[in-house]
C-alpha cells in the first residue's frame, strides 16, 4: 500500500512540527488573501490615495520623509487654516506617518527604491495581514480548540467591516490602529493570564504605539480598566491582575503622554479617569488582600470591604468635584454624542455633519459582517459557559463594542475584531463537534465493562426493542448528521467569502477621488473631475493663492493642488469653519469682505447637478448654514433657506435667501447656458431651474471641470476706481448709472 | 558682446528720456485741429518736458488708444467736444480701460458747449458730479476778473492752492493768482478716497446757468468750496485722471493775461502757465510718484543686517519667524520729481506706518526715517512679534492724496516654539521642587529594591535550611 504524503495528515499521525508548519502556511495564505482582497482599487483604478483624510496623512508622510523626524515633530503648517496655520506636529497622531517613514527608510537601506506613495497605498493591506495574525493569537488565548484561531484569522482577513477602512490607498490611522488594538488586547490577555510584568510592559508598549496612531486608543484605555473592575467585582482579584494592570497602567500612561497631541490628557480628561480610578482601586484591594492574609478575622474582612466601598465612593465623589470645578477637563462633545445620538445634531452640528458619525443603519451590520452577525451571539454565549478571566474580557468587549457600533457608523471597526473572535469560537465548536471522524465501536462497549454510569442509567430506562437504544452512545456519531452540518457550514463559509468579496469589490474599493461609471456598452468610464480641477489649480494659480472651499475638500486641495486652504478636514476650529459657512451662505455683499479679510483668491465648489453626483455642496449646504448659524444666529438663519412650506428647493420657488447665497450662485452660475432656454435641469435634485440664472459680481468664473463637478471662481480685486462691484459690473454691461437726483435730507458736504 | 549690450542700454535710455515716470507718448484729442494753435504755449511747455505729442480728432475712425491690447499712448489729453460725444474710440468704457492699464488722462471741460452725456457718465463712475444743468458755469461776485468779466463775473480769480490738509503734500504751489474763465464746477463724492480737489472755488462762488434768466438761484448745484474747479482722481493702480473745469485757462491768451482783482486797481499777470504746468506734471506722473526700493525684514540679533547687496537683487527675506522674537523692518522709499529720484520725506503731520497683521493688525507702528541715501529714505522700525502663531503680513499701506499708492505686503509665517526651544527644566527655579521629587523617587525605589533583594535572599536561605 503506497502511502501518499497527505495520508499522515488525514490520519492525524503527524507530529507537532508538521502541524505548526501547516499552521504557518495557513496563516500565510490567510494574510495573502487579506492583502489581495484589498487590491481591487489598485487594479481597477490606479495606485492612488483615497478619500479625504488619507491625503493629509500622505502629505504629512511626505513632509516627514523629506524633512526628517524633528522638523516633522515641530511642523508648523502654514498652508492650512489660513491665516491661523496649524501646529501640525503637535496636533496629529504621528504613528501612521512614522511607521511608513520607517518602512521607507528600511527599504532604502536595503536598496529598494520604493516611492513613498506606494508605501502609503499598500500600508493598510500589509497591516491587515498582521491583524489577521494578531486575531489568531488573541483567539488562541480564549479557547483550546486549534481551529478557532485560524478561523478567526480568516474571518478577520476578509470581513468587509474591516476592509472598509483598509483597502489599498485608504491611508488612514485605522490602517495600522486595528492591528495595534487587537495585538494590545492579546498582550493584555497574556499578561492577565501569566501575571507577568514582562507581558504587562509589552502591553504598555503597544498601547503607546496605539496612542501614537489613533484617537480610538481611548477604547483600550477604558476597556482594560473595565475588565479589571469586573474581575474585582466578581471576586477574582489576584496578584496576576494586580501585576499586569499596574505595570500596564504606569508604563502605558507614561508612554501615551509622550505624544504631544495627547500630552497631559491622561491625567486631566474625564475619558481617562476610569483607568486612574481602577488603578487606585487595585491598590486598595491589594492592600486589603494583604491585610486579610495577615488577619484572618471575618468581621475584620467585612469592615475592610466597607472601607473599600467608602474609599471608592469618596474618590469617585472627588472626581466628580474636580470635573465640576474644571480641574479635570469635562466630557467632550464627541463623548456625549456616544450616549445620546441626538446630542450632536442639536449642539455640535460639525460632528453631526460627518456621515461616519451617524448612527448605524441595521442592514449595515449584515453588510459588514455577513453570517458572523448570528454566529457572534453564539460565541459570546459559549464564553459565558466557562467564564474564565479572558472570556470575561470577550463578553465585556462584545457588549461595549456592539453598543458603540450601533451609535456611530465608524465604530463598526472596533466591533469587527470581537465579532470575528466570537464567531470563530462558535464556528470552531460546530466544526470540532461534527468533523471528528472517529466514532466509538459499539462492539467494544457491548462486550466490555459497563461504559459509564450515565450510559448504564440511560440504557436501564430505555426499552431494549429498538436497535438504537440497545447500546446508546451519547454524542453525534451519525455520518448523515455530520455530513449535513459540515456541508451546511461549508456552504455558509463559501457564501461568506463570496459576500465579502462582493462587498469589497462593489462598495469599498472606490477611491472617491476618481469616480467610475458605466457607459451604455458596459465599458468603464472614469470621471476624473476632481484631479482635473486640482491640477488646474496647481498649474494656473500662484503658489500662495488661498483657496476657499467647504472643509471636506481641504485635505485634497492641500495634497493634490498644493495650495493653502482656509479650512480642512481637521475640524479643530469651529469658528473658522463657521466663517467659511457664513461666506458661502450669505449674500455676495456680505461674503466679499469676509473673503477679502481672509485673503481668499479662489473659491472652489462641488456641483453635481449636471452628472447627478449627489455628494455635492448644495446637498451639504444646510450643514454650512447650521454651523454658521451656531456662531452668528442673527445673520444666518436656517429657516430662511426653506420655503414657507418647509421645503429645501433650488428651483423657481427657492427662497430669496437661498437664491442670493454665494453657494447657490456659484453652483448654478451659467448653468443655463448648457440647456435650451428654460430647460435647465438639476439631475441631483430633479428639478427644473429658474429660467434666469444667477449673476455674480464680486467673483468671476475661473474654471469648470469637464463634468461640471468642480467649479472654481476667482475673487475679484477691489474695483480700480473705488466703485462697488455691483455698479462696476453694471457699467461694464453698458447700464447707465442713475444720477442721484433726489437727495433726501441735508446735503452731505465734502470735508477735506 | 558687453559693449554692444551697454550701447543698447544707452540707446534705450535715450529713447525713454522723458520727464514723466511712465512714458512720453501723449495723445491730444482735439475736435478741430485748427484750434490747437490757441494752446501752442501749453504744447511747447509739454514738448519742453520731452513729450511726443500726437494730435487726433475724435472723428478719426482709425483713432485707437490701444494697439494689440496694450496702450498705444501713455497719456491722454481730452478736449471738450462740441458734438455729442467723443466717438466710438473714446467711450467711457475704453477710457476706464485705459486707466486700468496705467494710462493717465487729463480731461478738460468747457462751459461753452454742454458737456456730452458720455463724459458725464464717465465722471459719474468716478464719483465726480457735474451740474445737472448742462450750461451751468461757476460765478463769483466777489472774486472775478475786473478786466475781462466786469459784467458777467464768470472769470474767477483763485489764489494758488494750499496744501489740502496738514498731512498732504502740495504739488500745485504757484506764485500769483490763477484765472479760471467760464469753468464747469465739479462736485466730488464724499465716500471715495480716490478723489481730491486741486483747485477749489472761493467761498462765495456758486454754479449758475447764465442762460437761465431767473433772478434768484434756488438750490444751486454746489456752492463755495464744494465746487471744485480742477479735481484729481487717482485710481487704485495709481493711474491719474484730472478734470480741468475750464479749458480756456490753458489757452495762450490766459497764460499771460492781465487781470485785476475786485477792489484793487493794479493789474497782475495770471499764474496760469505755471499752474497748467504743475497740473500736467502731476497728471502725467512727473511729481508725486513714490517708488519702493529695497524692503527688508530680518531677525534682530543685535547685529546689522547682512543683506546689503545692490538694488535689484531679489529679496532674501526670511519666510518664517518664531513667536516673540525681535524683528526689524526697513523699507526704502523714493519720490520721483521730474528728473530724478529723491529721498521721500513725508509731510510733517504724517507718518509712514507698518502693520503687522493677521485678519486684523497686531501691531501698527510708525516708521521712522533711519537713513537717507542719495535718492531714497530708509524707513524702519523693530518690534517684538506677538505671542500668536499664524500667517502674518508685513504691510505698508501708504495711500495719500496726490501720491501714488504704496501697498507693500510681505507674507511671513510665525511659528510656535519648537520642542527644543523652551528653557530647560533646571533653568526654571520653580521646577526644582519637582525635579527634586523625581530624583528622590528614583533613589527611594532603588533603595527599596536593594533592601527587598537583600531581605529576600535571607528568607530563601532560611527556607533552604528548613
Amino acid at each position: 500500500m503506497a502511502t501518499s504524503p497527505v495520508d499522515p495528515l488525514l490520519k492525524q499521525l503527524t507530529g507537532p512540527n508538521t502541524r505548526s508548519l501547516l499552521r504557518v502556511i495557513i496563516l500565510l495564505t490567510i494574510a495573502a488573501a487579506a492583502v489581495s482582497s484589498r487590491l481591487f482599487s489598485v487594479i481597477r483604478f490606479e495606485s492612488i490615495i483615497h478619500e479625504f483624510d488619507p491625503w493629509f496623512n500622505f502629505r504629512a508622510t511626505k513632509y516627514l520623509v523629506q524633512n526628517g523626524f524633528y522638523s516633522f515633530w515641530d511642523w508648523f503648517d502654514d498652508r492650512t487654516w489660513h491665516p491661523l496655520g496649524r501646529v501640525t506636529g503637535g496636533t496629529l497622531y504621528p504613528g501612521l506617518m512614522v511607521t511608513s517613514g520607517i518602512i521607507y527608510h528600511v527599504l532604502r537601506f536595503l536598496t529598494f527604491p520604493v516611492d513613498i506613495r506606494n508605501i502609503c497605498v499598500l500600508l493598510a493591506p500589509g497591516f491587515s495581514g498582521l491583524t489577521a495574525f494578531a486575531t489568531y493569537l488573541l483567539t488562541n488565548e480564549m479557547v483550546t480548540s486549534p481551529s478557532a484561531g485560524l478561523l478567526a484569522a480568516a474571518f478577520m482577513g476578509i470581513t468587509p467591516g474591516y476592509i472598509s477602512r483598509s483597502v489599498a490607498g485608504s491611508y488612514d490611522n485605522e490602517a495600522i490602529a486595528i492591528f495595534l488594538l487587537v495585538f494590545t488586547f492579546f498582550l493584555w490577555i497574556k499578561a492577565v493570564k501569566l501575571g507577568s510584568v514582562f507581558w504587562g510592559a509589552l502591553t504598555a508598549l503597544f498601547y503607546g504605539y496605539m496612542v501614537s496612531a489613533w484617537g480610538g486608543y481611548v477604547f483600550i484605555t477604558n476597556l482594560l480598566p473595565l475588565h479589571a473592575f469586573v474581575l474585582i467585582c466578581m471576586g477574582r482579584y489576584s496578584p496576576r491582575l494586580y501585576v499586569s494592570y499596574t505595570s500596564w497602567y504606569a508604563l502605558g500612561t507614561l508612554a501615551s503622554m509622550q505624544i504631544p497631541f495627547v500630552g497631559f490628557l491622561p491625567i486631566r480628561s474625564s475619558e481617562h479617569m476610569s483607568a486612574l480610578g481602577v488603578f487606585g482601586l487595585l491598590q486598595i484591594v491589594g492592600f486589603v488582600e494583604f491585610v486579610r492574609n495577615q488577619l484572618p478575622s471575618r468581621q475584620f474582612q467585612t469592615l475592610l470591604r466597607a472601607l473599600v466601598l467608602v474609599i471608592f465612593a469618596v474618590s469617585f465623589g472627588g472626581l466628580v468635584l474636580l470635573t465640576v470645578s474644571g480641574v479635570i477637563a469635562p466630557w467632550t462633545g464627541r463623548f456625549y454624542s456616544l450616549w445620546d445620538t441626538g446630542y450632536a445634531k442639536i449642539h455640535i452640528p460639525i460632528i453631526a455633519s460627518v456621515s461616519e458619525h451617524q448612527p448605524t443603519a441595521w442592514p449595515a451590520f449584515f453588510f459588514d459582517l455577513s453570517m458572523m452577525i448570528w454566529l457572534f451571539p453564539a460565541g459570546v454565549y459559549m464564553c459565558f459557559r466557562k467564564l474564565t478571566d479572558e472570556q470575561v474580557f470577550i463578553v465585556i468587549y462584545a457588549v461595549l463594542a456592539s453598543y458603540f457600533a450601533g451609535v456611530m457608523v465608524r465604530l463598526m471597526l472596533t466591533l469587527t475584531p470581537i465579532v470575528c473572535v466570537a464567531s470563530a469560537i462558535a464556528f470552531s465548536q460546530i466544526l470540532d463537534t461534527y468533523m471528528s471522524i472517529d466514532s466509538p465501536t459499539p462492539e467494544v462497549q457491548a462486550n466490555g465493562t459497563p461504559a459509564s454510569a450515565s450510559v448504564a442509567a440511560a440504557s436501564a430506562m430505555l426499552p431494549d426493542g429498538l436497535r438504537s437504544t440497545r447500546n446508546p452512545i451519547v454524542g453525534i456519531y451519525s455520518y448523515t448528521s455530520k455530513l449535513t452540518v459540515v456541508a451546511a457550514s461549508t456552504v455558509y463559509l463559501m457564501l461568506f467569502v463570496m459576500h465579502c468579496t462582493w462587498v469589497t469589490s462593489n462598495a469599498y474599493s472606490s477611491p472617491s477621488v476618481v469616480l467610475a461609471s458605466r457607459l451604455p456598452d458596459g465599458s468603464q468610464h472614469i470621471i476624473d473631475d476632481y484631479r482635473e480641477a486640482y491640477y488646474w489649480l496647481r498649474q494656473n494659480t500662484p503658489e500662495n493663492a488661498k483657496i476657499m472651499s467647504w472643509w471636506d475638500y481641504g485635505y485634497q486641495i492641500g495634497g493634490m493642488a498644493d495650495r493653502p486652504t482656509l479650512v480642512d478636514n481637521n475640524t479643530w476650529n469651529n469658528t473658522h469653519i463657521a466663517t467659511v459657512g457664513k461666506a458661502m451662505s450669505s449674500r455676495e455683499e456680505v461674503s466679499y469682505p469676509i473673503m477679502r479679510q481672509h485673503e481668499v483668491d479662489y473659491v472652489l465648489v462641488v456641483f453635481g447637478g449636471l452628472l447627478g453626483y449627489s455628494g455635492d455642496d448644495i446637498n451639504k449646504f444646510l450643514w454650512m448654514v447650521r454651523i454658521a448659524e451656531g456662531i452668528w444666529p442673527d445673520e444666518v438663519k436656517e429657516r430662511n433657506f426653506f420655503t414657507a412650506r418647509g421645503e429645501y428647493r433650488v428651483d423657481d420657488e427657492a427662497t430669496p435667501t437661498m437664491k442670493n447665497s454665494l453657494m447657490y450662485k456659484m453652483s448654478y452660475y451659467n448653468y443655463n447656458a448648457l440647456f435650451p432656454a428654460g430647460q435647465a435641469q438639476d439631475r441631483v435634485r430633479n428639478t427644473r431651474l429658474p429660467a434666469e440664472g444667477p449673476q455674480l459680481t464680486t467673483i468671476e468664473e475661473a474654471f469648470t471641470s469637464e463634468n461640471w463637478i468642480i467649479r472654481i471662481y476667482k475673487v475679484k480685486d477691489l474695483d480700480n476706481f473705488g466703485r462697488d462691484h455691483g455698479s462696476a459690473v453694471a457699467f461694464d454691461k453698458g447700464n447707465k448709472k442713475k444720477r442721484a437726483h433726489k437727495r433726501k435730507g441735508a446735503r452731505t458736504l465734502r470735508v477735506e | 558682446m558687453r559693449w554692444l549690450f551697454s550701447f543698447l542700454v544707452l540707446a534705450l535710455l535715450g529713447a525713454v528720456q522723458a520727464l514723466s515716470s511712465s512714458g512720453s507718448r501723449l495723445l491730444v484729442v482735439l475736435e478741430e485741429l485748427a484750434e490747437k494753435d490757441k494752446y501752442s504755449e501749453f504744447w511747447d511747455d509739454l514738448r519742453g518736458r520731452s513729450y511726443t505729442l500726437s494730435f487726433e480728432s475724435p472723428k478719426n475712425d482709425k483713432l485707437s488708444i490701444f494697439k494689440h491690447g496694450e496702450r498705444a499712448y501713455d497719456h491722454l489729453i481730452l478736449f471738450p467736444p462740441k458734438t455729442k460725444g467723443l466717438g466710438p474710440s473714446l467711450t467711457p468704457k475704453l477710457l476706464l480701460e485705459f486707466l486700468k492699464k496705467d494710462g493717465n488722462v487729463l480731461l478738460t471741460l468747457s462751459a461753452d458747449h454742454p458737456t456730452p452725456s458720455a463724459i458725464v457718465s464717465l465722471l459719474l463712475e468716478l464719483d465726480i458730479h457735474l451740474p445737472t444743468d448742462r450750461n451751468a458755469l461757476v460765478i463769483d461776485h466777489f472774486n472775478y476778473d475786473t478786466v475781462s468779466a466786469g459784467e458777467k463775473h464768470d472769470v474767477l480769480l483763485v489764489p494758488a492752492p494750499k496744501a489740502l490738509r496738514a498731512d498732504v503734500k502740495n504739488y500745485f504751489e504757484v506764485d500769483g493768482t490763477i484765472a479760471v474763465p467760464r469753468a464747469v464746477g465739479q462736485g466730488l463724492g464724499n465716500t471715495t478716497p480716490h478723489l481730491a480737489p486741486i483747485l477749489r472755488a472761493g467761498s462765495s462762488a456758486y454754479s449758475y446757468n447764465p442762460k437761465d434768466e431767473a433772478e434768484i438761484v434756488e438750490d444751486p448745484f454746489a456752492v463755495g468750496e464744494q465746487l471744485s474747479l480742477v479735481s484729481a482722481m487717482q485710481a487704485r493702480n495709481s493711474a491719474r485722471f484730472t478734470v480741468v473745469g475750464s479749458v480756456e485757462m490753458l489757452q495762450n491768451e490766459w497764460f499771460d493775461a492781465k487781470i485785476g482783482a475786485v477792489g484793487s486797481k493794479e493789474q497782475t499777470t495770471t499764474a496760469n502757465r505755471a499752474f497748467a504746468a504743475k497740473v500736467s506734471e502731476w497728471t502725467f506722473k512727473e511729481t508725486g510718484v513714490l517708488k519702493v526700493g529695497r524692503l527688508q525684514h530680518y531677525l534682530n540679533e543685535g547685529k546689522k543686517n547682512v543683506n546689503e547687496s545692490a538694488v535689484g537683487v531679489p529679496e532674501h527675506n526670511p519666510g518664517i519667524y518664531r513667536i516673540k522674537t525681535d524683528v526689524s523692518y526697513t523699507i526704502e522709499i523714493s519720490e520721483y520729481t521730474s528728473t530724478h529720484l529723491s529721498p521721500f520725506v513725508p509731510p510733517t503731520a504724517d507718518d509712514v506706518q507698518l502693520e503687522f497683521s493677521m485678519l486684523s493688525p497686531f501691531h501698527r507702528l510708525s516708521l521712522t526715517p533711519l537713513a537717507q541715501t542719495a535718492n531714497s529714505t530708509i524707513f524702519g522700525t523693530s518690534f517684538v512679534l506677538p505671542d500668536q502663531h499664524g500667517i502674518f503680513n508685513f504691510r505698508v499701506n501708504y495711500k495719500r492724496p496726490f501720491l501714488t499708492s504704496v501697498d507693500e505686503k510681505r507674507q511671513v509665517t510665525v511659528r510656535h516654539f519648537a520642542h527644543d526651544e523652551w528653557p530647560r527644566s533646571w533653568n526654571i527655579s520653580a521646577a526644582w521642587v519637582w525635579i527634586g521629587g523625581i530624583w528622590v523617587t528614583v533613589a527611594g525605589w532603588i533603595a527599596f529594591v536593594a533592601l527587598w533583594l537583600y531581605s529576600e535572599g535571607v528568607e530563601k536561605g532560611v527556607k533552604k535550611t528548613q
